[in-house]
């Protein structure tokens, strides 16, 4: 049961990826990415992290993603302004990426699984647990975390501000 | 510890003063804030007390041995001459005056998690912090279509860079369950070392060496120092690329050194070629940020070979090379600055004739290019006796040599400079001079040599 | 204690909403009666006829709010673990939050300062 939904998640998760990258409407592109969201956080409660999934949901889904469609919708999508790129530099990438993929299926073929001791717990991604680890063991990425939003805060202030001339 | 903490303090004193008006306070308080942590900074050198908050222990997050101590403090006198220039470089932007400093003392708290992490996701959220303000600063001069290109270019390829840190990071973990450096340690000890563990240990080097702007991941940095603001063209050549080096240096003589016979035919192909791109690109350029840029991925280069040398505590030797670097850049860019802002122009022959107009100035600038070209008896010239040495002892005598070669074509490009200021005609544009330029250029310049006086002492110092 | 399979009753819900919303458009696009003309495909303006293109960039003031919105929305987020071991936690917990929270209340009066929340 469990491995067929997986599967299904699998394969739902591929194609909706592959079809992010070849729609050719950027706003169908944005529209297939909440679907690969969505599956990416069906994978997360399979694994039994219900709190990641609904962070997931809610922060990527939801909130990055409506980011996302303001983007394209602030681009200039009228005029063919896509530059043509080179033959040459697409093959490239495609022979760099897909040897770059044969070696992480091979290191992670070759690699035995069950290698190291799983936490005998099965609420290890729960929210109170999430929550002790965060508030003691995680306690200072934490705190500094405070910092990179501040620094994001000041530089979207920064940036997008219109200014009084 | 007390150093990242205080230094927040101090960014978000700086988003305060927007908040109470108080703009004409920022800069000398900033200033006098900065000299006061490199203090408190030093006063904890030699004391491992276990770094925490109340009652909950977070040495498992950092640890400020000496190490992160010395670069710690090297990065806060490097940010000190920084602010001390952006008094006068902002002093027609009063308005943002506040978001530039707040960002510019985030940067600095990146950077001072990145000299002490002692987890894989401090590495990674100290990067991530000194990455994400650098992004703004690159692109913050909005009007300007180089600046937009330089921060969105940087921008795009960071996060990619990010990505794969992420991807290295997580695959370690996958393969030793721990993110703790000490655990990944034992884990490379025990001796049965997944596959996957490798590929993670290559995914995560490639974000660093792009961080560092190492060939062949370098092809971000010429443009992006181009486009961006002279002072953070600044700021990023020289505490950003020291910031970079500290991070990869103690990951791999604090956590990875075991896999060193495995990144090893890597990184002496990486540095063979980030040496000899850099020197010969930087050749034919005639923007003078786009030469520092190649410069700069030069001196990445010989940095790396102090990398390679981590398994010796090579670590003196690259404190050594980076301050020297670092120094000599701070004070060549204080110059640079000003010739710009006098000229309207950043290309070489800015430069022409400037010995008639401003011999002091002249004199400076040829201290600082002598240094970064290694001509004793200047501070860069002892880095990289230091750094070379230090390979010849762990076997690399033909990288070594290949270096050398190499730093004898880069005299040429430090030449081409000087040579302007002495011996072509002066243009008619008069050079405006301002005393925070010169006067931070003269304490660049001492340094420059004094450095050279107590080399045996910092030699010592992370012995 | 529990697991994935739990959750097979939201799953399916999730199906039964979802496919409510696909099954009345399409059998709507089926039943209805369709005379396809020109005018009638015309985007319809008030009766006026169409001047110019919609996809004219837009403000960028939305996409700041938006971005400031996620920020504080990723800050909500941390609390809810917080909120579930509170009592566990106990008065470090609190201090701790109190400090992140304090962190971003100023960037929150820094935004108001500068005005980056007022639309004229």
């Amino acid at each position: 049961m469990s491995l067929y939904l997986f599967l299904t998640l699998a394969i739902l998760t591929i194609i909706s990826a592959l079809a992010v990258v070849f729609s050719k409407n950027p706003m169908y592109s944005v529209l297939w990415l909440i679907v690969c969201f969505f599956t990416i956080a069906g994978h997360y409660v399979l694994l039994n992290a219900q709190f990641l999934a609904i962070v997931h949901l809610i922060v990527y889904a939801g909130a990055i993603m409506v980011l996302f469609l303001f983007v394209v919708m602030l681009l200039n999508l009228n005029a063919d302004t896509e530059p043509h790129k080179s033959n040459l530099s697409k093959i490239a990438s495609a022979i760099a990426a897909g040897l770059f993929f044969v070696v992480l299926i091979a290191s992670i073929r070759a690699t035995a699984l069950g290698e190291f001791n799983l936490p005998n717990k099965t609420n290890i991604g729960f929210v109170e647990e999430v929550g002790k680890k965060l508030f003691t063991d995680f306690l200072l990425p934490f705190e500094i975390s405070s910092v990179l939003f501040l620094s994001a805060m000041i530089g979207s202030v920064l940036l997008a501000k219109k200014e009084k001339k | 510890m007390t150093t990242l903490l205080y230094t927040t303090c101090l960014g978000l004193f700086c988003m305060l003063a927007e908040v109470l008006n108080l703009r004409k306070l920022l800069i000398p308080a900033v200033i006098l804030g900065l000299s006061a942590i490199f203090v408190v900074n030093m006063q904890q050198w030699g004391i491992t007390t276990p770094a925490s908050i109340g009652s909950v222990s977070l040495s498992h997050m950092v640890k400020m041995d000496n190490f992160a101590i010395a670069f710690s403090g090297l990065a806060i006198v490097i940010s000190i001459l920084i602010f001390v220039l952006a008094a006068n470089y902002y002093k027609d932007d009063q308005n943002h005056i506040s978001d530039y400093l707040s960002i510019m003392v985030f940067v600095l708290c990146g950077a001072l998690v990145m000299f002490s992490y002692n987890n894989m996701a401090m590495l990674f959220l100290g990067i991530e912090i000194l990455s994400i303000s650098l992004y703004i600063m690159a692109g913050s001069r909005r009007f300007d279509t180089r600046s937009n290109e330089s921060g969105m270019k940087y921008f795009l390829m960071g996060a990619f860079a990010s990505g794969f840190l992420l991807f290295g990071i997580a695959l370690i973990y996958g393969a030793s369950g721990t993110f703790e450096l000490e655990g990944i340690t034992k884990y490379i000890a025990a001796g049965e070392v997944a596959p996957m563990f490798y590929l993670g240990v290559t995914l995560l080097l490639f974000a660093m060496l792009f961080k560092v702007s190492a060939v062949p991941f370098h092809f971000w940095s010429p443009d992006v120092y181009e486009g961006a603001p002279a002072l953070i063209t600044a700021f990023m050549s020289t505490l950003v690329k020291v910031a970079a080096f500290a991070a990869l240096y103690r990951l791999f003589s604090h956590c990875l050194g075991g896999t060193m016979y495995y990144v090893e035919p890597l990184l002496i192909i990486v540095t063979g070629a980030t040496i000899i791109v850099g020197n010969v690109t930087a050749l034919s350029q005639i923007n003078v940020k786009r030469i520092l840029a190649y410069s700069g991925i030069a001196h990445a280069g010989y940095m790396l070979l102090g990398v390679l040398s981590s398994q010796t505590n090579a670590a003196s030797s690259v404190f050594f090379y980076a301050a020297a670097y670092a120094i000599a850049t701070v004070g060549l860019f204080a110059l640079a600055i000003m010739t710009f802002k006098s000229n309207f122009s950043e290309n070489v022959d800015a430069f022409n004739g400037l010995a008639k107009k401003n011999p002091v100035a002249a004199a400076l600038i040829s201290i600082f290019m002598l240094s970064l070209a290694g001509i004793p008896p200047f501070a860069g010239f002892l880095g990289k006796y230091y750094i070379f040495s230090e390979a010849i002892r762990n076997g690399y005598v033909t990288l070594t040599l290949f270096a050398v070669i190499n730093s004898i074509i880069a005299v040429y490009y430090y030449l081409k400079v000087i040579i302007a200021m002495y011996s072509q005609p002066a243009n008619d544009k008069p050079m405006v001079v301002h005393p925070t330029y010169m006067v931070v250029a003269i304490i660049c310049a001492a340094a420059t040599i004094g450095l050279t006086l107590v080399p045996d002492m910092l030699m010592q110092i992370l012995k | 204690m529990s697991t994935s399979i739990d959750y097979l009753a939201l799953a399916v819900q999730f199906m039964v909403a979802a496919g409510f919303v696909v099954t009345t458009m399409v059998a709507t696009h089926l039943i209805g009666p369709k005379r396809k003309t020109a005018d009638k495909l015309e985007n319809f303006e008030c009766g006026i006829e169409s001047k110019g293109n919609a996809r004219i960039p837009f403000s960028i003031k939305y996409f700041l709010i938006a971005i400031l919105f996620v920020m504080f929305d990723v800050e909500v987020i941390f609390m809810y673990p917080w909120a579930v071991n509170f009592r566990e936690l106990g008065q470090i917990g609190f201090m701790e939050m109190l400090f992140f929270t304090g962190t971003l209340l100023l960037g929150f009066l820094y935004i108001l300062k500068k005005g980056a929340l007022k639309w004229h």
